[in-house]
């Protein structure tokens, strides 16, 4: 381990340098931001004047409260749906189907690759055939849908590690297969459905690209959405759009500073599984 | 008040069988043990009468109910795990409790119930903690308890002692045995232990490849093997078998030719052997006396002190060696000569298909 | 079968296939539990790729009449000089948004070969993670903003004495592509960072050891003990990165919307032009389904490489 010290001190330089890069990026918008509203200010500079409103403003222009409710609306909608549908799905494919059924499986799993952009053209026409464009539903729908490949082989895994044992003592204790699921299973799953509905939460929150085909009203898009209007509207005032930008980005991160060590977990598990 | 019948029950996995047509009887009460070497299909035929896995073909009957196409939950069976299969996230309390809250029982009747069954085991004190929280053996205290709240009409063991330690698994061992005296109840008990078997059962269920080999009580199987794989599966050490002819037919015994015996007589039932047969001869270590007369002689390759008893191996030729189980301590000496007796009743004769004469 | 009716073993074997009414009932079960799941993604994924594989051989404009043109869309899609560059746009992000963050992550995962612990580990893994909570249209404004001609690229490059190489770098022809690319790297690189330093933790340690008493250099270290080990880690940090450069368009969108000229327009984002301002659904749809098949070609190797070890 004598060995190991010189090298310690090249990770960590290493990681120091990559944390700065990381970081970089968000100091500068925040300068920016506090420049005066309309002017060009420079990269990294404190401005002599602080421009503590600008977020005010920007708060008020990007219609935040209103942003952050129609976010939570969307997420409440798509998540909990998502995760029982996926939890129900994952146990009978890992626990009810046998060799035969597992082409349902493979049909799941062929979706996990797909980009969005694939189907987004005919999702278009489907969600205003169903006369849900511009809600919020043109939203939730498809992406309950879109989350199911990741979500099923998510649970599936999980699933398929709850020994058998535990299914057959609850047969044999007189449980239905729903009472089963509910009473033994879910419990049990815990750990993993907390990691899918992390996972799930940071997509749909930062979901961008249906918000933009599916719905015009900014204020029922998604944060990130919204986002994207935002820009094309304050684009050319710089310290109003990177004030807005870091209130539209807080959420998560807030959230993601409070639970840290839930969020890092489901980001190196769910990247690994999936 | 249940028995267990099962008429020419089969099962398939796919392609291949593995339960190859069994016919057995339990009556109300008796304690049947599976035996036999993994593999054999004897945890298999004890799921299939838990409803576990289907019964291909065949009839299934618990109680005198066709229940061939019944759930599990509805078949008045219980069944102890091989790994106790606890739910991690429940107290012991409601691990043994929840199959009576399935089953809507009222409460207090429940709670009655848990710490009754809780007594028996003697794990009151346990109840308030999770299975992680608990030993080996107090695990399979509660596994059992699930089993006995439930007031089963069949209690069904998969190997419920192999995770224990060998001293753990004495005390269980005995603690079942006056379990099935107190509870009265009907016990199937799979194990690939023959001591455990011999022990436990009323009767035992010898299996192999899929198929009953013998159903009797202990002694019985032990006594009278119906075939070689029963003899050499019970009783330990393993029983001898040496390759001969038959020499001589009389009334009631025949005397048999081998170039490793001296030509001993053996008591055997009148039959249609002749001459020349040939046969397999298979001794019971314990039935093997020093006796410097007896038919059986070698040089001594083994000798094991166990204090209540020797263990003597001799070697007959270079293929074959002979296990005695001689009673007390024994002054036999490594690589000295040794000659082996026996009384011509403990032989037993197989037929060249393995079967008893 | 249930009746009990002595059954021979002449009983021919499809009869056994045929479900008692307990496993009929168990399929139903089953059946139960999966359907809520396959029917979403039947109605939203499954119908609209079906849609998109008829769409793709239409000439439509999504309000008139459609045409068939059979398979004309994808010629034009594999012959199209333009379409063309903007699929190698995308092969081209491949070379940030994966090749840097993989090789900076193997950098820093074999530095460190050990957990990391205390308050230091608990900072890095929260900064590194930071780009991965956030939209992407944050990082692409964060950026467009760095790359800006008073950002604080050029800013530095001043700094150092470079103001020759200045340039508003998201307009250049020749650097919007690369910049594109680098904001790609710099959101995909902590979560790149963390995988492999995750991963190289689970190689065992007295490997190393035994190598070091062969008489292995760091390199052969690297070379023989740590790729191998890692190979499941870089499986999925390529996969990972592979697909969000193939198939990216938050970035593109909100940074450069595929400018100057189409020098970063990419596949996602010109299936959305198509579709929604250029009106050519079939054109947009036969886009899309290559995109589909090109990320699948890209990944199975990587797929191979990665499961090979068990």
């Amino acid at each position: 381990m004598t060995a190991a010290k010189p090298k310690t001190w090249l990770a960590r330089l290493l990681l120091a340098l990559l944390m700065t890069v990381t970081l970089l990026p968000f100091l500068s918008m925040f300068t920016a931001a506090l420049a005066p509203s309309g002017s060009y200010p420079n990269g990294l500079s404190w401005p002599a004047d602080p421009q503590w409103s600008n977020f005010a403003r920007a708060f008020e222009a990007a219609n935040m409260g209103q942003l952050v409710l129609s976010s939570t609306l969307i997420v409440l909608g798509v998540v909990p749906v998502s995760v029982l549908a996926a939890t129900m799905a994952g146990y009978g494919l890992a626990k009810l189907t046998g060799g035969r059924n597992r082409w349902i499986y493979l049909v799941f799993v062929a979706g996990l690759t797909l980009p969005f952009e694939a189907v987004i053209t005919p999702l278009y026409y489907e969600v205003r055939a169903f006369g849900l464009l511009n809600t919020r539903f043109a939203i939730i729908l498809p992406l309950i849908g879109l989350y199911m490949p990741f979500s099923v082989y998510w649970m599936r895994a999980h699933f398929l590690n709850v020994p058998n044992d535990l299914t057959e003592a609850a047969q044999l204790d007189g449980a239905t297969r729903w009472k089963e699921f509910w009473l033994v299973q879910v419990p049990l799953a815990r750990p993993a459905i907390m990691s899918l509905t992390i996972l799930l939460f940071l997509w749909t929150w930062n979901q961008f690209l249906l918000p933009v085909v599916l719905v015009k009203d900014p204020s029922r898009r998604t944060m990130a959405g919204a986002l994207g209007a935002f820009q094309g509207q304050w684009g050319t005032d710089v310290p109003l759009l990177c004030a807005g930008s870091l209130l539209i980005l807080a959420p998560t991160v807030l959230l993601f500073l409070a639970f840290q060590r839930h969020f890092v977990a489901a980001l190196l598990q769910g990247s690994v599984k999936g | 008040m249940a028995g267990l019948k099962l008429q020419d029950v089969r099962k398939n996995f796919g392609a291949v069988e593995v339960i190859k047509g069994v016919d057995l009887e339990v009556e109300h009460g008796e304690f049947v043990v599976f035996v036999g070497p993994s593999g054999c299909g004897k945890s298999t035929l004890l799921r299939m009468i838990a409803g576990l896995e289907e019964t291909t073909s065949g009839r299934l009957e618990i109680g005198d109910r066709l229940v061939n196409d019944v759930e599990p939950r509805d078949r008045g069976v219980a069944m102890v795990f091989q790994s106790y299969a606890l739910y991690p996230h429940m107290t012991v309390y409601d691990n043994v409790g929840f199959g009576l809250k399935l089953a809507g029982t009222p409460k207090a009747v429940r709670d009655a119930k848990i710490r009754a069954a809780a007594r028996v085991l003697q794990m009151e004190h346990l109840l308030d903690r999770k299975p992680a929280q608990l030993s080996g053996g107090q695990r399979q205290r509660v596994a059992i308890g699930r089993a006995i709240v439930r007031e089963p009409d069949v209690f069904l063991f998969d190997e419920p002692l192999s995770n224990l330690d060998a001293a753990l698994r004495v005390d269980m061992r005995m603690e079942l045995a006056r379990l099935h005296t107190d509870l009265g109840a009907t016990m199937v008990y799979v194990t690939h232990d023959q001591v455990e078997a011999m022990t436990l059962a009323d009767k035992i269920v010898v299996l192999e490849g899929g198929i009953v080999q013998q159903v009797g009580s202990p002694l019985d199987l032990y006594n009278r093997p119906a075939n070689l794989f029963v003899a050499g599966f019970i009783g330990s050490p393993k029983m001898n078998f040496l390759a001969v002819t038959v020499d001589s037919v009389t009334d009631d015994a025949i005397r048999l030719a081998s170039p490793l015996l001296a030509a001993p007589a053996v008591a055997a039932p009148r039959s249609w052997m002749l001459p020349g047969d040939r046969l397999t001869l298979g001794i019971r270590p314990h039935a093997l006396l020093l006796d410097d007369t007896g038919p059986i002689g070698g040089e001594v390759t083994l000798v094991e002190r166990l204090g209540n008893e020797t263990i003597v191996r001799i070697r007959l030729d270079a293929a074959t060696e002979v296990t005695a189980a001689l009673a007390g301590q024994r002054d036999v000496a490594l690589g000295a000569a040794a000659r082996l007796g026996l009384a011509p009743d403990d032989a037993h004769l197989f037929d060249n298909d393995g079967r008893r004469l | 079968m249930t009746d009990g009716t002595p059954l021979t073993d002449a009983r021919p074997r499809a009869l056994r296939l045929l479900p008692t009414g307990r496993s009929r009932r168990a399929r139903y079960t089953a059946i139960l539990f999966v359907l809520p799941a396959f029917t979403a993604y039947a109605v939203f994924v499954l119908a609209p790729l079906i849609m998109s594989l008829y769409y793709s051989t239409l000439r439509w404009d999504g309000i008139g009449k459609a045409r068939f043109t059979g398979l004309a869309n994808y010629v034009t899609v594999l012959t199209d000089p333009d379409l063309l560059s903007i699929i190698g746009n995308a092969f081209e992000l491949v070379l940030y948004f994966t090749v840097i963050p993989v090789l900076l992550g193997l950098a820093v995962a074999s530095a460190i070969r050990g957990h990391m612990a205390g308050t230091f580990g608990t900072l890095t893994r929260t900064v590194l993670f930071l780009p991965q909570v956030i939209p992407l249209v944050a990082a692409g404004i964060a950026w467009s903003w760095m790359f800006a001609s008073t950002g604080l690229v050029n800013q530095m490059l001043t700094a150092v004495g470079l103001a020759d190489w200045t340039r508003g770098w998201l307009g250049d022809f020749d650097f919007a592509l690369p910049a594109v690319g680098i904001i790609g790297a710099w959101v995909l690189l902590g979560l790149c960072t963390m995988l492999l330093v995750t991963g190289i933790t689970k190689i065992d340690p007295s490997l190393y050891e035994a190598a070091r008493l062969d008489g292995a250099r760091p390199w052969h270290e690297f070379r023989y003990v740590t790729l191998p080990g890692l190979r499941q880690e870089i499986g999925v940090c390529v996969t990972v990165t592979v697909i969000s450069a193939l198939a990216s368009f938050d970035i593109v969108y909100i940074a450069t919307g595929g400018g100057p000229g189409i020098t970063t327009m990419v596949p996602g984002l010109e299936i959305y032009r198509l579709a929604f301002a250029h009106r050519q659904v079939g054109l947009a749809s036969a886009l899309a389904i290559v995109l589909m098949v090109l990320v699948l070609i890209a990944i199975t190797p990587v797929q191979w490489y990665a499961r090979e070890k068990k």
